[in-house]
């Protein structure tokens, strides 16, 4: 911890954390999260979405006020709110507060010490890549580390909430972070993003967070399995592999699930991410609402193409291939699922191998 | 008698789970190859459907929401993820039938009460 706040004058509260591994102490800034507090000042406290989604991080207060921001939060749907359970990510201490959660807490357990930290930053270069997709920038306000898979929380003053998203390329100690986000239809943020002028816009973000990530250092092959924009932190994945010149000496798959060729994107980027890797690095695009005719795009030869979804077109292109394989899934949920079914039956991978946010 | 007739064995094909109400008790039937088990449907984490979001390979049950797994052959907890164990009833094979031994439903402790309510343990 840097500070030693106490609740009264300075407004900030005190956080009692009672885990089953051990009691911590911290405090909360003005408006800030248990979870985020939590975890900047380096403790280990469970989540997946850190956006109200998954009901992961509950916790029960059990002395001191606390409000729950969103209280209709889908994570919340089942928490016990009578006996004190409240979503970590969306909730904020008015006063010093005792807190339990059902799990096992460490202090100073990052994997190679990136902590997550609030940043803010100016919304940069936006440009849309589809009908539904948009990419944009962000320039923060200093450089942050974060693995290849992960995703910061961003929050834009107008719009209520936290959404999270991945970062879709890599660099260590970078000024500039990338994302991609699709359209949801009465979703609060990306309206914003697709209505408005978003271009020097201020965002908070509160990140690096997740732990489907890649290291080099695993010495594995890699299969990523993506639909629409979770395409996004295999990106970041393969923007990785590549500076490290993974795929001299390793194989790397990308299957990315689109509906028809008008709904792919990053084409340009794949291209020359498979041009660069080589022969080791396949990337075919999967296309459930089209037949292409072609095994390979028309405009981008480095490409295969398939038909139908995506976690079958990854089927037929690993048989035989599985061995030793690291696998990354990210999409909507059905795909999700089809994905990890299809790679414990059929690549009898073991569920330690298997990498995916666990956003449901 | 707490021994209850769920099915004949055949009716169930290898790596397939099927629910069953017995006797207004929802009971997951599995058929791992090795044999037959029975368990409770929810999933003792975040009580998805067994019968749905299980997957059986190998001797395994995987819950495909969040891979937790369990060994169905020696019916213990497999792969680091996964924190509670699965309730299994008993059950045997008798004059062409599967029996679970099913004195009553059990049902998991999803909201933790007994951990969270245990201040010695928590003031460690």
């Amino acid at each position: 911890m840097t500070e030693e706040p106490t609740a009264g004058p300075d407004g900030l509260a005190r956080v009692t954390l009672q885990s089953k591994s051990g009691v911590f102490e911290y405090a909360c800034l003005p408006g800030e999260t248990l979870l985020a507090a939590g975890l900047r000042q380096g403790i280990t406290l469970p989540y997946e979405c850190a956006t109200g989604t998954c009901g992961t991080c509950r916790g029960r207060i059990m002395q001191g006020e606390a409000i729950m921001a969103w209280d209709k939060a889908p994570g919340a749907v089942k928490l016990n709110l009578e006996k004190g359970d409240r979503l970590l990510c969306q909730t904020v201490a008015k006063t010093d507060v005792v807190v339990r959660v059902p799990s096992a807490a460490v202090q100073g357990a990052f994997p190679k010490g990136i902590v997550p930290r609030h940043l803010t930053g100016v919304l940069r270069q936006s440009r849309r890549l589809t009908h539904d997709v948009v990419q944009f920038s962000v320039e923060l306000d200093q450089p942050v580390d974060f693995d290849a898979g992960q995703f910061m929380t961003l929050e834009q003053p107008q719009v209520r909430g936290l959404r999270a998203y991945s970062m879709t390329s890599y660099a260590r100690r970078t000024r500039r972070l990338d994302f991609l986000v699709k359209r949801l239809p009465g979703g609060g943020f990306s309206d914003w993003l697709f209505s408005s002028e978003i271009d020097g816009a201020e965002l908070k973000l509160f990140g690096p967070l997740g732990r489907a990530t890649f290291d080099p250092a695993e010495d594995r092959d890699i299969v990523c399995i993506g639909g629409g924009s979770g395409i996004a932190g295999m990106m970041a994945i393969l923007d990785h592999a590549c500076q490290e010149s993974y795929f001299a000496d390793h194989r790397g798959w990308l299957f990315f699930g689109v509906r028809t060729l008008a709904d792919c994107f990053f084409l340009d980027r794949l291209s020359y991410l498979a041009q660069r890797a080589g022969d080791n690095l396949c990337i075919t695009l999967a296309l459930s609402h089209a037949d292409p005719g072609t095994r390979t795009h028309p405009d981008h030869p480095a490409l295969r193409l398939d038909t139908g979804f995506v976690h079958e077109a990854a089927s037929r292109g690993m048989q035989g291939k599985f061995a030793g394989v690291i696998g990354f899934v990210a999409g909507p949920p059905p795909m999700v699922d089809g994905a990890l079914r299809m790679l414990i039956t059929e690549g009898k991978l073991p569920a330690a191998d298997i990498r995916y946010d666990k956003f449901a | 008698m707490t021994w209850r007739r769920i099915c004949a064995p055949d009716s169930i094909a290898e790596r397939q789970l099927k629910k069953f109400e017995i006797d207004g008790i929802p009971v997951v039937v599995a058929n791992y190859g090795g044999g037959f088990r029975a368990f409770p449907p929810l999933c003792p984490h975040m009580e998805e459907p067994l019968e749905q979001s299980g997957i059986i390979e190998g001797r395994t049950l995987t819950c495909t929401k969040h891979l937790w797994q369990w060994d169905l052959e020696a019916r213990e907890i497999t792969g680091s993820e996964t924190e509670k164990s699965l309730f299994f009833y008993e059950v045997k094979q008798e004059d062409g039938a599967l029996f679970a031994f099913i004195e009553q439903e059990h049902r998991y402790e999803f909201e933790d009460e007994d951990d969270m309510d245990d201040d010695a343990f928590f003031s460690q």
